[in-house]
């Protein structure tokens, strides 16, 4: 006994130990983040009390844990996980869950997903042989690392220089946009404020209060996004594609450093003035003239028409982040409310509500001064949202009473995303796919589709090289010298030094059996994740929950089938191991499937399939829960 | 109170009866029919004789300098864009549509669209619906429209196809998930998993259906909700259209090698043929979108790829049709959600942006009178100096090619009026 309590003390002193050196961060502290969960729950109890609504129920274990599955890692649970979760009794378990699953690998793969949506990640470009996976996996990494998102932002929307190079691959977040700034600039004020200026690129915003001018003023901050000395290779580029030559060797090598390497570089930090178009329209100014850098509400940043300066992003970056009051921080807890709750507290969420305009004021001003207080951590603001108890209120088949938001009264009833789908039918079929390695990035120099010179250099060397070229003349004499390097290598090209980085490096191809974060992105027109509404990545958040006709054959007859039902080795059926009666083969199915023991009633029609079709009666039951909409929609 | 429900069964009523009177010819339910028709107006009597379209969609915003609107004697906008003529004198399109200028006196080509919208979501949007992008209200896409208005053709192959196409553009809007296309993703591989997995007996694929179906009901009564139902009432469409006698409307390899090599090899093309047999076949609606136009980098190269893929294919289509005598029923369609403009951007390497203002679209078939130009931009291209024709007015000259109704109103679940083409009016001109 005593020896007990000592070790508890010595156990509660270390920490406090410590904390005298350093008291913990809000966001690494559990109590703290569970009052900021009891906080939110009192301005909902506050909201219920005026509206005279009664307080829904919080829902059972088993839908408990498929929403805290579905909603934090992307998939349901495995046969085990479910099992471990529902057999346990301690009344702390759903906290111990909701920890678990955050600290999983499966979170981030998740947030990568709603990254890559918002972002418009797609892993190729059109019509050039750059790429963005640099970039992605910039993104990928910043989820896996749990980044701050005030960090994320400076660091996407300030970025500038080598687009292979880890620490200033971001650069992407440009370079994927070349040739269309202006849209790049509306979706940036979209995204991290909120703000819709598509309309004021071409004309001032009848139904806002956004002019044209305006968007232009924003605009200079970003203006002259060039390449980081693409100019010393144009000569040469010219000669390579105009003369004969366009189908040597040498051009091809020649592409990877005009297109892979130039290409995927930004110079420049932003010239901070920019000219208005030949079309500008109004009487305010002519078109042609030069304006000044200018932000259109917050704290006013201005860069002066006069001066070509180097550090328009960098001011951009710094006014989104720091200087729009609390539109920044808002606009993110109104995303990750969406994310874990369903429905944002007001919708959409890329239009920026003041928190007095909104059905809550208290709440939405709580929420951004959490983000602030929790220093923008998305994980820990996440982990509040999923410790209230209005993220456990039991699920409502209604749309909200509330036009443009949510009356949080029961998660809304909706259809799953294709890749909650898909991960979760992966996880059927070939068990956790968080037990699956990442995708890995591809640095490895291609030319005309063979890799070359692995083992020797890299793209990210490469890059480096040629980046650092300071003139036309040492970039013929680096360009000839890689050439010779290339087809002498090429020469011998089953060197030990190729087979061994082979290995070493992962993808995956669309039929892999791993999580939609690590497949090609955009999913292919053929893949299941196309036919269930995963978007093109071309416009932001561009997927679709929509049901279709194809959904349901590829339900009936595709994938499922192939992969789940009709494959003895998927991983589902291993949950049936060591079960002997036809009742626990049931109860395990729909354990796995599910996530929740057989009704009374379903257990009748399970037994009676298996009692008439013997083997094939359980292939019937798998089928028949994916097939059914409790597997499709999350309650 | 869910408002979908009540609305649901009115519509599906409807539905049925639109669906028989199309194709056995008859008005199974004379009070409904009656009903749509006369709040039809009197001009759509007279519209077109489109029974069916196919739609074909350039996404990325289409250069209509470099394709169906060149000038010729304005070099410093034409860049490397060459005229060429065609079949009919007074047309002239750009240089990289050798074969469409075979077919142009099939074609009505409208010079003169304006649009409002000059982002691609928000252009795209418009283009589909006729209603500009809220963040409150999803509204139909034009192929959901046109089937809810003028019903399912055959009534067991899907009233809109889409093939290609970007899923948030082929959307039911609230109409509900049921007048959603049906997406092909691949012409080849045509409406992927429509038949039985081998591995499945019939008996054992009926027992499934009927656990998922008693499943279902279960669910469904504990949420009444509107995407619920919709897949409990896609898995009856589904399983008809699997025993559908029809279903090898969406089978490419039936056709000959001499059909398939006349439209070519690309995926644009193999989705113009899938879409003949698709509306052959009695589908209403069939989308098809060739990517790629967004040519703000270098312009010129990107459009001479577009157009590789385009021409044959859209030509093959015109004359294909033409010949089976099938060019009178369907209403041919190519649209886009802006131009590009008349400027060339050379930092970026000889780029064109987005130009709403003034851009082309073409129109053919369906009793659109074909080897006309409609409407005037000025000489760089870059304003409708004539014949304005709004995203709207062309959505509503489809619906009057196929004697739809263009100012009938239907109510929203949230109980707000819409119209298939919003304000539009149909250009009466066109028609033949």
């Amino acid at each position: 006994m005593n020896h007990k309590i000592t070790l508890t003390l010595l156990a509660a002193l270390v920490p406090v130990a410590g904390s005298f050196a350093q008291t913990p961060k809000p966001r690494e502290d559990l109590q703290f983040l569970k009052k900021a969960a009891l906080q939110i729950d009192q301005h909902i109890a506050t909201f219920y009390r005026r509206k005279n609504l009664d307080v829904p129920k919080v829902t059972d274990d088993a839908t408990f844990l498929r929403r805290a599955f579905l909603v934090s890692v992307g998939r349901i649970p495995t046969a085990e996980e479910a099992l471990a979760f529902l057999e346990i009794e301690d009344p702390a378990k759903r906290e111990s869950l909701v920890d678990y699953l955050l600290k999983s690998k499966g979170y981030s793969s998740h947030m990568s997903n709603w990254a890559f949506d918002l972002l418009r990640l797609t892993d190729g470009r059109t019509g050039s042989s750059a790429s963005n996976e640099p970039y992605r996996h910039w993104v990928r990494s910043a989820m896996s690392d749990n980044m701050p998102w005030n960090e994320f932002t400076r660091r996407l929307v300030a970025s500038s220089g080598d687009g292979w190079d880890p620490q200033t691959a971001a650069v992407g977040y440009y370079t994927r946009d070349r040739g269309m700034p202006l849209d790049n600039l509306s979706n940036t004020m979209r995204v991290f404020l909120g703000t819709r200026m598509e309309c004021a690129q071409c004309h001032d915003d009848p139904y806002g209060t956004t002019e044209r001018y305006d968007f232009y003023q924003l605009a200079a901050f970003t203006h002259g996004q060039t390449t980081v000395g693409q100019t010393n290779m144009e000569s040469l580029w010219q000669e390579l594609r105009d003369g004969d030559r366009s189908q040597s060797e040498e051009y091809r090598v020649a592409q990877v450093l005009w297109d892979r390497v130039y290409g995927m570089s930004l110079g420049g930090g932003g010239v901070g003035q920019i000219p208005l178009p030949a079309d500008y329209q109004y009487r305010d100014a002519t078109p042609g003239e030069v304006v000044g850098a200018r932000t259109p509400f917050g704290q006013t940043v201005r860069m002066s028409e006069k001066r070509v300066e180097s550090d328009g992003r960098k001011k951009l970056a710094t006014w989104i982040v720091a200087k729009t009051a609390d539109q920044f921080p808002a606009v993110i807890a109104n995303r990750m409310w969406k994310r874990v709750m369903g429905k944002g507290v007001y919708e959409p969420v890329d239009e920026f509500i003041p928190a007095d305009k909104t059905t809550y004021p208290d709440l939405v001003s709580y929420l951004g001064t959490l983000m602030v207080e929790l220093d923008y951590d998305l994980r820990a603001f996440q982990h509040v949202l999923l410790l209230t108890r209005t993220f456990q209120f039991g699920a409502s088949p209604n749309p909200s009473s509330i036009e443009g938001g949510d009356d949080f009264h029961g998660r809304k009833i909706e259809r799953l995303s294709a890749e909650q789908i898909w991960d979760s039918l992966v996880t059927l079929a070939a068990g956790d796919p968080d037990k699956q390695p990442a995708r890995s990035l591809e640095t490895r120099i291609f030319v005309g589709g063979k890799p070359v010179l692995v083992g020797k250099k890299d793209m990210t060397q490469l890059s480096k090289e040629v980046l650092a070229l300071k003139s036309e003349k040492e970039l013929r004499s680096y360009f000839s010298k890689f050439l010779k390097e290339v087809q002498s290598a090429s020469a011998d090209s089953e060197s030990p030094g190729s087979m061994m980085a082979m290995t070493a490096n992962r993808s995956y191809n669309k039929d892999a059996k791993v999580r939609a974060s690590e497949l090609p992105s955009p999913a292919p027109r053929d893949h299941f994740l196309y036919l269930f509404g995963a978007s093109d990545r071309e416009v932001v958040d561009a997927f679709s929950r929509e049901p279709n006709v194809g959904q349901v054959l590829s339900l009936m007859n595709g994938f499922v089938q192939r992969e789940l039902v009709n494959k003895p080795a998927a991983h589902l059926y291993k949950s049936l191991e060591g079960a002997t009666t036809d009742k626990e083969k049931i109860r395990r199915l729909y354990i796995a499937v599910l996530n929740r023991p057989p009704s009374g009633e379903e257990m009748s029609w399970m037994l009676d399939e298996v009692k008439k079709q013997g083997d094939a009666g359980y292939r019937n039951i798998v089928s028949a829960l994916v097939m059914s909409s409790e597997f499709l929609f999350l309650q | 109170m869910n408002p979908f429900p009540k609305a649901d069964e009115l519509t599906r009523r409807q539905f049925v009866s639109n669906a028989a009177r199309a194709y056995l010819g008859v008005h199974l339910f004379p009070m409904l029919g009656g009903t749509l028709a006369s709040a039809a107006p009197a001009a759509a009597a007279k519209g077109g004789t489109a029974k069916s379209v196919i739609y074909l969609y350039m996404s990325g915003g289409m250069s209509h300098l470099d394709t169906f609107d060149p000038k010729p004697k304005n070099k410093a906008v034409m860049g490397k864009t060459e005229a060429i003529p065609t079949k009919v004198d007074g047309v002239m399109l750009g240089n990289h549509l050798p074969k469409t200028a075979e077919v142009i006196d099939k074609v009505c080509v409208i010079n003169s669209m304006n649009s409002t919208q000059g982002a691609h979501e928000q252009g795209a949007y418009t283009m589909h619906t006729s209603y500009a992008l809220r963040g409150t209200i999803a509204h139909p896409s034009l192929g959901a429209w046109v089937v809810k208005q003028g019903g399912r053709i055959h009534p067991e192959l899907p009233g809109f196809v889409a093939i290609d196409s970007s899923p948030e553009h082929v959307g039911g809007g609230f109409f509900g998930a049921k007048y959603s296309a049906a997406l092909i993703g691949s012409p080849d591989e045509g409406l992927q998993d429509s038949k039985r997995a081998d591995a499945v007996s019939p008996e054992d694929f009926d027992r499934r259906l009927s656990l998922a179906d008693r499943m279902n009901s279960q669910f469904h009564n504990r949420y009444p909700n509107a995407d619920v139902k919709a897949y409990e009432e896609l898995y009856r469409e589904a399983i008809a259209l699997m025993k559908s006698k029809d279903l090898s409307a969406f089978d490419l390899s039936q056709e000959s090698a001499a059909t398939r090599g006349l439209y070519g090899s690309g995926r644009f093309a193999q989705g113009c043929l899938l879409a003949r047999r698709l509306v052959e076949n009695g589908v209403r609606f069939v989308e098809v979108q060739l990517g790629g136009w967004d040519t703000h980098v270098d312009n010129f190269t990107a459009v001479a790829g577009r157009c590789k893929e385009f021409d044959q294919a859209y030509a093959a289509l015109i004359t294909d049709l033409a010949k089976s005598g099938k060019l009178k029923d369907t209403l041919v369609v190519v649209a886009t959600e802006f131009g590009r403009t008349p400027e060339i951007k050379a930092e970026h390497k000889d780029g064109r942006d987005h130009h709403p203002q003034a851009f082309s679209c073409l129109l053919a078939g369906g009793g659109i009178k074909g080897g006309v130009k409609h409407g005037l931009t000025d000489s760089s291209g870059g304003k409708v100096k004539d014949g304005l024709v709004s995203v709207q007015d062309f959505n509503a000259t489809i619906a009057h090619a196929l004697s739809l109704p263009y100012d009938t109103i239907v109510m929203s679940p949230t109980k707000r009026p819409f119209k298939i083409a919003d304000k539009g009016v149909p250009v009466a001109a066109l028609f033949g």
